[in-house]
């Protein structure tokens, strides 16, 4: 059977209960291949049932549900199908399982929580602040993950008088600290005006980045595989348009 | 009101340009600069306290050049004018380069504009022995001290020692700063009467031995509540260079092994001397970036495997260059192994070559649900190329049958050919195990006739 849902945790676990007996249970997702001849189902999220569920899950497993969380973030498309696999596991063993490396379905949850949690940290050294004129941060970023909110706490720990946007280009989302709050709000294109001094400054940087380098040791594979080119769109030393006079 | 917004303009332009560095001063100070192998920022938990900046334990790197290092810290001299005379060093003086230096401002914003942009984590601050030692100590103590105080600047800072300075310049420094370190240069007294004349080892293991006592002071008046503050929360680093001077890994990690010991050292850097200076007393080769390499790996198994360095090399010998120093120890040890995977504690998998720390506590876990073979330890990702020579699965053992052709494929394993595919499903198919043997016979005597 084919299990269609609301994409939000409410939603995921009205699926995962209605599905837990199903051993053919396949969790849609945006672009799924539809499979001919399965049965299909459409889900109606239930909040009431959902809470039920979670608090089921953390009598076996108080952390299950920030893996969950984690794993509901993960960029890849059948995250619903390997959180569907973990949260069974859980359920099965009435006990956390993360430990269980051999179980299949464990070991794949845990490298999807590993994959948002390494992109978190990832960020928090690839993030490129811009200065506005207003004195604001502005940066514009595309993570595989849907990460932007939980970069927040850690930027607003070490800024705190300065407000600041991350803005996730691709799913067309910011998340924002106003100095004082912080929310997520649907974002497409930002219309920012940069600071007198802001492209002197990354002008700088570009400089520092280019003098600190060790031209007669050039490893570029090894610096690919620390600072992937899919990262490189937003970094000013790395794309000459990132300055992007937005 | 057009001129009103021109007047706010100039105003602001004026304000900033007294201090916002040059392009080329910033390329001199930070070419100058590059060759100091630490840009580690880990270790420090400061907390912002109501300024900008925090610590962050676990380091972070914010981008990574085409020479594959990572750049954490804005890593700067302060002052490449130096009146020393090393002779390895691009610095020296009787070196024909352009001197500059920068002032505490020009250091202080640029470290915040480029911390509050996020492109480092802190600040990397050095410089070299401008007019005597005291002065340039002085000059760096007040470049942290207004970063920390007048700027509020809570992000990393590591400085450079001077050697020499006064030793209570010294101790006002670790007050400011998250680490500092005072580099060894090179290997042996000789070695630095030769090259670094104007240092000796007396000058630059003093204020290391003055720090180490009185961070060790500092934290056990912190934990009865006699005093607050920091005093170096990163501790101390040390640095290297390798191949300039003819002294042997063993005793390059001898002393590497004393420093950990007896000065707490959170690191020792080797950095492979690279020539960029002709001197009739220096080499005119750079060591290999694979010596350095293997330093750094009998380094890790001082630090995080359990090893002496007595087990891993000899006083005058260098490291093996064909397997890393575990596989090496290993080979010699064959008596012990396989070990059992399901039996064997953390010390015996931690000395297992190919299985690492994070591997060895994955199999500690899963193997408290089930008993592992092969097959599991695939699943789990471990790679077993180097370790199915020296491990058995449930009984089972997958590796090849006698040592000689264990060397071999070692071999072929860290030249990156890939060997033989393990195949799980069970041994390996003889024709291939002899055509191995035999591609690589000439390495495996070679290994037996060699450093082993």
């Amino acid at each position: 059977m084919i299990y269609f849902f609301e994409e939000t945790e409410d939603g995921f676990l009205t699926a995962f209960l209605a599905a837990f007996q199903d051993e053919r249970a396949l969790f849609a997702a945006e672009n799924t291949q539809l499979v001919l001849g399965e049965e299909r189902v459409y889900l109606q999220t239930d909040s009431l049932k959902a809470e039920k569920a979670r608090l089921r899950l953390q009598s076996f497993d108080r952390e299950c549900l920030s893996d969950l969380r984690l794993l509901l973030r993960c960029g890849k498309t059948d995250r619903f199908q390997v959180a569907f696999g973990y949260l069974k596991a859980v359920a099965n063993a009435k006990a956390p399982v993360r430990a269980r490396l051999a179980d299949r379905a464990v070991f794949i949850a845990m490298e999807y929580v590993k994959k948002v949690r390494y992109e978190i940290h990832r960020f928090h050294g690839f993030i490129r602040f811009m200065e506005t004129a207003s004195g604001a941060l502005y940066a514009p970023f595309s993570p595989d993950n849907d990460i932007c909110d939980l970069l927040v706490p850690h930027f607003r720990a070490r800024l705190p008088a300065y407000p600041f946007v991350l803005h996730d280009v691709s799913r067309k989302k910011a998340a924002v600290y106003d100095g004082e709050h912080v929310f997520v709000a649907p974002l497409t294109q930002a219309e920012v005006v940069l600071s007198a001094k802001e492209n002197e400054w990354q002008g700088l940087w570009k400089q520092y980045y280019a003098a600190v380098n060790i031209p007669s040791r050039e490893r570029l594979k090894q610096m690919r595989g620390y600072m992937p080119a899919r990262y490189w769109k937003f970094l000013p030393e790395k794309n000459e348009n990132a300055s992007a006079n937005r | 009101m057009k001129n009103n917004e021109q007047m706010f303009d100039f105003w602001k332009l004026l304000e900033y340009n007294d201090s916002m560095i040059s392009q080329e001063k910033l390329t001199i100070l930070t070419e100058s600069a590059k060759y100091d192998v630490s840009c580690s920022s880990s270790g420090s938990a400061r907390k912002n306290a109501g300024g900008i900046g925090n610590g962050y334990v676990a380091g972070c790197c914010h981008s990574f050049t085409p020479d594959g290092r990572c750049i954490s810290l804005l890593k700067i001299l302060l002052s490449n004018d130096c009146i020393y005379d090393c002779k390895y060093c691009p610095n020296r003086v009787s070196a024909d380069v352009p001197r500059v230096s920068a002032t505490p401002e020009e250091i202080c914003e640029l470290t915040m504009d480029f911390y509050k942009r996020n492109y480092i984590e802190g600040l990397f601050l050095s410089s070299a022995v401008h007019k005597n030692p005291d002065y340039t100590m002085e000059r760096l103590v007040l470049v942290v001290k207004k970063l920390r105080t007048e700027y509020n600047f809570h992000g990393y800072i590591h400085l450079k020692g001077i050697p020499r300075a006064d030793e209570r310049l010294c101790r006002e420094a670790a007050k400011y700063a998250d680490r500092m370190s005072y580099n060894m240069e090179l290997p042996s007294e000789q070695s630095l009467k030769l090259l670094a004349p104007q240092k000796s080892k007396q000058s630059l293991l003093l204020p290391m031995r003055q720090l180490t006592q009185e961070k060790r002071q500092f934290v056990q008046d912190k934990k009865k509540g006699l005093i607050q503050g920091h005093f170096l929360p990163a501790g101390q680093t040390t640095q290297m260079i390798v191949g300039a001077s003819p002294e042997a890994d063993g005793q390059i990690l001898r002393l590497t092994q004393a420093l950990y010991r007896n000065m707490d050292m959170k690191r020792v850097y080797y950095s492979s001397y690279i020539p960029v200076v002709h001197d009739a007393l220096l080499p005119e080769v750079g060591a290999g970036q694979l010596r350095e390499h293997r330093l750094y790996q009998a380094d890790w198994l001082l630090r995080f495997y359990g090893f002496t360095v007595e087990e891993i090399v000899d006083e005058e010998q260098n490291l093996s260059l064909e397997f890393d120093p575990k596989c090496a120890w290993a080979l010699r040890h064959m008596h012990l192994f396989p070990v059992e995977i399901n039996r064997a504690d953390l010390a015996q998998l931690l000395r297992v070559p190919g299985i690492g720390v994070r591997n060895a506590h994955k199999i500690l876990q899963a193997r408290r649900y089930t008993r592992l073979t092969f097959e599991d330890l695939l699943k789990m990702k471990i790679a077993l190329k180097r370790a199915k020579h020296f491990i058995t699965c449930d009984g089972k053992y997958l590796g090849a049958k006698n040592d000689t052709t264990v060397r071999g494929l070692l071999i072929a394993a860290e030249n990156g050919e890939n060997a033989v595919q393990l195949d799980v499903f069970g041994a390996l198919p003889k024709t291939n195990e002899q055509k191995i043997m035999l591609s690589t016979r000439q390495n495996a005597l070679m290994a037996l006739t060699g450093e082993l």
